[in-house]
């Protein structure tokens, strides 16, 4: 079952590489809907009663250097499966902007597919290092192929700070399988979690992969390539890298971080508390002086992140269900904005806030398409009702008991995020359109079909969150029983001096 | 094909003015629309759709004025009843006073038709057509009655007679007659008699109105079948219709008069010698078009900013300042006069703008458009009717003369060209030269 779901999307695009583009983009939307319907399955088969990884598969492949191809799904990684499965389904069956080699565009994105779903699934730190790695190509290439102007410049900085960010997780792995006290190195997770290391060493090894994770996600200060990669991004690329790949940043925090260095983390969480507070609000005060719209909503999600980075810190099961439930809700929000922001972009021909203005005219404007935005808004600052809500505040509820500084923090800069989304939809949908420049093509049903589904998905699992949280409940209790009492971690702090 | 344009023998230099070529274009007999087969398509297709809701506008407006008229309660005022679609205008039909639509007296078939049935097309009752706003928007013909109403003092005779004691004395006489039976409203009457004078000023300017559209409904119908027989070559030869039509009718009489228990009882009688040009027609114009249109696409103001007038002579919200978008926000949507128009459309109306923007789904922004550019050309009328009573010939030979015309012309487009409270860049004047204005 597992394996489908990383060999499908591959078989996939190999058959589309020997299409026509029109068959490429039928074998794409067949193929995406196949494993969207895989991923409905797996979700009514998992059994959500066991904090265990499920499903599981395991090939030896190199036994030598130890990398098995060893799988396994858990409420940590099956919501974002389903997140990854949705995203590329809807980019592939919805997508036209895509004119300029559209058959290398359609295999890209399975390649992608299947790189990050090898990630969430893998069960051995060396192969999820070679998804993870192998993911950046196609990555590269798409952001390189179909961005805008400065595309190779993004391209390159995406490339350089996931290389590096891939080396220190790959440092990372290795050390741990070298200080591991086992006769061989050791890359199978289920074994490394039951390793015990020395504390020093595990803060030597948290860090390193905490940074390489940081990168990826990315947290404040290894941010600096999301802005121009998400600005220069084609929109469904982007939907793409802000809906999922981040994603493969805090999944790696929660997966290996948390769950490899309990007692380490257990350490540094206030720290991350605190880092993840001012992320939060440096995310949010940058947004604010954004005059791009598609920069607001890039730098919206540095912040955002950030929430997910105080809800491992403070591993309650509440703050890790809310974490989970805010990568699936921020992946389900980004893409949203940046789908309609690609669609303003494409009709109106910029995305400066000084020209765009009153976009939600009955006639004339997009009343729809500023509809769903102005609705998008409202979910990313956590307006009730909506998905955005229930997954911050899950976070904050589970986190202020441990951390209230960084959870006041992160409240702030929920209420900075509507002042963000306020100036966007003020200068953006309201105001009068302009006499001179208001002749935009209309926006065809099938453009804002992707958006429908988000919208839906985004106001379905804030009325009815459990469908969301239920997943990763009894994972959360578990990670969280995993890590030592506050008693544990003082006596450790006294060692330690 | 566009109309031959007068060539004056006598030259005078070019004129400095901001809007300097369409003023040479006014002096050569022209519009300030430019001639083209596409502007005359447009002005005519909505004079004609225009015609149409017009004529359940002036006969709802004359019932309003001679049967609803000091009823607290109106609330079926715009029920017109059968006497009042049957009511014969004077200038259609074989038995007109002056025939200028060729077509019969009686409400228009299309107008019948849309009474009955409305958009949903459907035999319901009256009243939840009312109610879902299927029904022609007398709003707006109560807009521009209160426009006009407001404003007051546009010049003519019939704003001092208003405040005359005879026309209190004649006021009061019909309000003591229709409220004979009601000893309440007559002892407000007692307490606040100013009030109901001023009520009744106003069902004077409701029949003001209603006369000055009576003759412009059979006007616009009888262009738009003179255009589709082939006959307008361009823009100037609609002006020039309407130029003359404007003589022409300019001295039907304007009064006001309230049926009451069977007797008609005169507040502004025919026999004090109003007239349609200077009490209905100029005053119309200088409201409507220049000061305060119903128009919700209005330009924004904001009266903090200093951008609301002091002088009510400085307003410039009329529908040729008008924005075809709406504003406040932007979910208003545009003025049911629009609506009410985009019912009586005609066909190549209708496929012109299917072919531009956004097609059927913005119909009433090109339609609003193509109304501001007729609109245009009738304030052309009126300004070429103007010059034509006080001024000179456009082919005078004398110099002073034309010049005496360039002045006045100047003047005129001066109310575009006044940068005070921004009125020059609200004016829509620029705009409607160019086609890809929609």
């Amino acid at each position: 079952m597992l394996s489908t779901l990383i060999w499908l999307p591959i078989g996939g695009a190999t058959i589309a590489s020997f299409c026509s583009a029109k068959w490429a983009r039928i074998v794409a939307i067949l193929t995406s809907s196949a494993i969207l319907f895989l991923h409905v399955l797996l979700l009514r088969q998992f059994n959500l009663g066991t904090g265990e990884f499920q499903f599981s598969e395991n090939l030896p492949w190199l036994p030598n250097i130890g990398l098995n191809y060893t799988l396994g799904v858990d409420g940590l990684s099956l919501p974002l499966l389903v997140l990854n499965a949705l995203l590329t389904w809807l980019v592939l069956c919805f997508d036209r902007e895509v004119k300029e080699r559209p058959r290398l565009f359609y295999v890209l994105i399975l390649l992608i597919h299947a790189g990050l779903s090898g990630a969430f699934l893998a069960l051995n730190t060396l192969l999820f290092l070679l998804f993870y790695e192998i993911e950046l190509i196609p990555l590269y290439l798409v952001i390189a192929i179909w961005g805008s102007k400065q595309k190779n410049y993004a391209a390159t900085k995406f490339l350089i700070f996931t290389a590096v960010s891939g080396i220190l997780i790959l440092a990372g792995f290795l050390g741990l399988a070298w200080v591991a006290p086992a006769p061989k190195p050791v890359f199978d997770y289920q074994s490394l979690r039951s390793l015990s290391l020395p504390v020093t060493a595990q803060i030597v090894l948290l860090l390193l992969l905490v940074a390489g994770f940081a990168i990826k996600a990315p947290f404040v200060p290894f941010h600096t390539w999301l802005p121009d990669t998400y600005v220069e991004s084609a929109t469904p690329v982007v939907m793409i890298l802000g809906g999922v790949v981040a994603k493969m940043g805090t999944y790696g925090l929660f997966r290996f971080c948390v769950g490899l260095f309990p007692e380490a983390w257990s350490l540094l969480s206030p720290w991350f508390a605190l880092w993840a507070g001012l992320g939060i609000l440096y995310g949010a005060v940058t947004a604010i002086a954004q005059k791009d719209i598609k920069r607001m909503v890039a730098y919206s999600s540095i912040g955002h992140m950030s929430y997910v980075l105080l809800a491992a810190a403070a591993v309650t099961p509440l703050s890790l269900v809310g974490g989970i439930a805010q990568m699936v809700s921020h992946g389900l929000i980004l893409a949203l904005l940046f789908n309609l922001v690609g669609i303003i972009e494409k009709k109106v021909g910029t995305r400066e806030l000084d020209v765009l203005n009153g976009l939600l005219n009955p006639l004339r404007g997009f009343p729809t398409v500023s509809a769903l935005l102005i609705l998008g808004g409202m979910a990313s600052a956590g307006i009730p009702g909506m998905v955005g809500f229930i997954a911050e505040f899950l976070v904050f509820q589970g986190s202020f008991s441990k951390f209230p500084l960084p959870t006041l923090l992160a409240i702030l800069g929920t209420g900075l995020t509507a002042v963000y989304f306020v100036i966007l939809l003020n200068r953006t949908c309201f105001g009068k359109l302009d006499n001179k420049t208001a002749y935009y093509p209309k926006v065809l049903s099938s453009e804002k079909l992707p958006a429908f589904v988000l919208t839906t998905l985004i106001v379905f699992l804030g009325i009815q969150p459990h469908w969301l949280v239920t997943w990763s409940e009894t994972t959360a209790q578990k990670i969280s029983s995993r890590l030592p009492s506050n008693a544990i971690v003082q006596l450790i702090n006294l060692q330690q001096q | 094909m566009p109309s031959t344009l007068i060539e004056p023998t006598t030259k005078l230099p070019p004129s400095t003015h901001p809007f300097a070529e369409i003023i040479h274009r006014l002096e050569r007999g022209g519009s300030m629309l430019p001639d083209t087969e596409e502007n005359l398509m447009q002005i005519i297709g909505l004079y004609k759709a225009y015609a149409i809701p017009m004529d359940f506008y002036w006969r709802d407006l004359l019932y309003i004025a001679e049967r609803v008229f000091l009823d607290p309660v109106p609330a079926f005022k715009y029920f017109l009843p059968k006497e009042y679609l049957e009511l014969a205008n004077h200038y259609a039909g074989d038995n007109a006073d002056l025939r200028i639509w060729r077509g019969y007296a009686t409400a228009h078939k299309e107008l019948l038709e849309f009474i009955e049935k409305g958009e949903l097309k459907a035999r319901i009752p009256k009243l939840f057509h009312h109610f879902y706003h299927d029904r022609i928007n007398m709003e707006f013909a109560e807009e521009c009655m209160r426009a006009m109403f407001w404003h007051r003092n546009m010049g003519g005779l019939l704003e001092p007679y208003m405040d005359s004691a005879e026309y209190k004395q004649n006021a009061d006489r019909a309000i003591r007659a229709y409220f004979r039976d009601n000893p309440i409203m007559l002892g407000l009457y007692k307490l606040f008699p100013d009030m109901f004078i001023e009520q009744c000023r106003q069902a004077t300017m409701y029949s003001v109105l209603g006369l000055f559209w009576e003759v412009m409904c059979p006007v616009f119908l009888e262009m738009s079948d003179i255009y589709d027989e082939g006959g307008f070559k361009g823009v100037p030869d609609a002006m020039n219709f309407l130029v003359n039509g404007i003589f022409a009718i300019a001295g039907r009489p304007i009064y006001h008069r309230v049926y009451i228990r069977g007797e008609w009882y005169d507040i502004v009688p025919k026999s004090k010698g109003f007239t349609w040009l200077y009490e209905a027609a100029f005053p119309y114009v200088e409201a409507v078009f220049y000061r305060t249109s119903p128009f919700r696409g209005t330009k924004s103001y904001n009266a903090q900013a200093r951008e609301v007038p002091d002088d009510q002579n400085d307003f410039h919200y009329g529908i040729l300042y008008a924005d075809k978008f709406p504003v406040a926000s932007a979910g208003i949507p545009p003025t049911l006069l629009h609506q009410d128009m985009y019912h009586f459309l005609p066909q190549y109306l209708v496929d012109y703008y299917q072919k531009f923007c956004r097609g059927a789904d913005d119909m009433l922004i090109q339609l609003g458009v193509s109304f501001q550019r007729s609109m245009y050309n009738v304030t052309s009328a009126v300004i070429q009717a103007g010059r034509a009573a006080f001024l000179y010939p456009l082919d005078d030979p004398n110099p002073r003369h034309l010049w005496a015309n360039r002045y006045y012309f100047e003047g005129q487009l001066n109310r575009f060209a006044n940068p005070k409270y921004g009125m020059n860049k609200a004016a829509r004047i620029l705009a409607i030269q160019s086609q890809d204005y929609r």
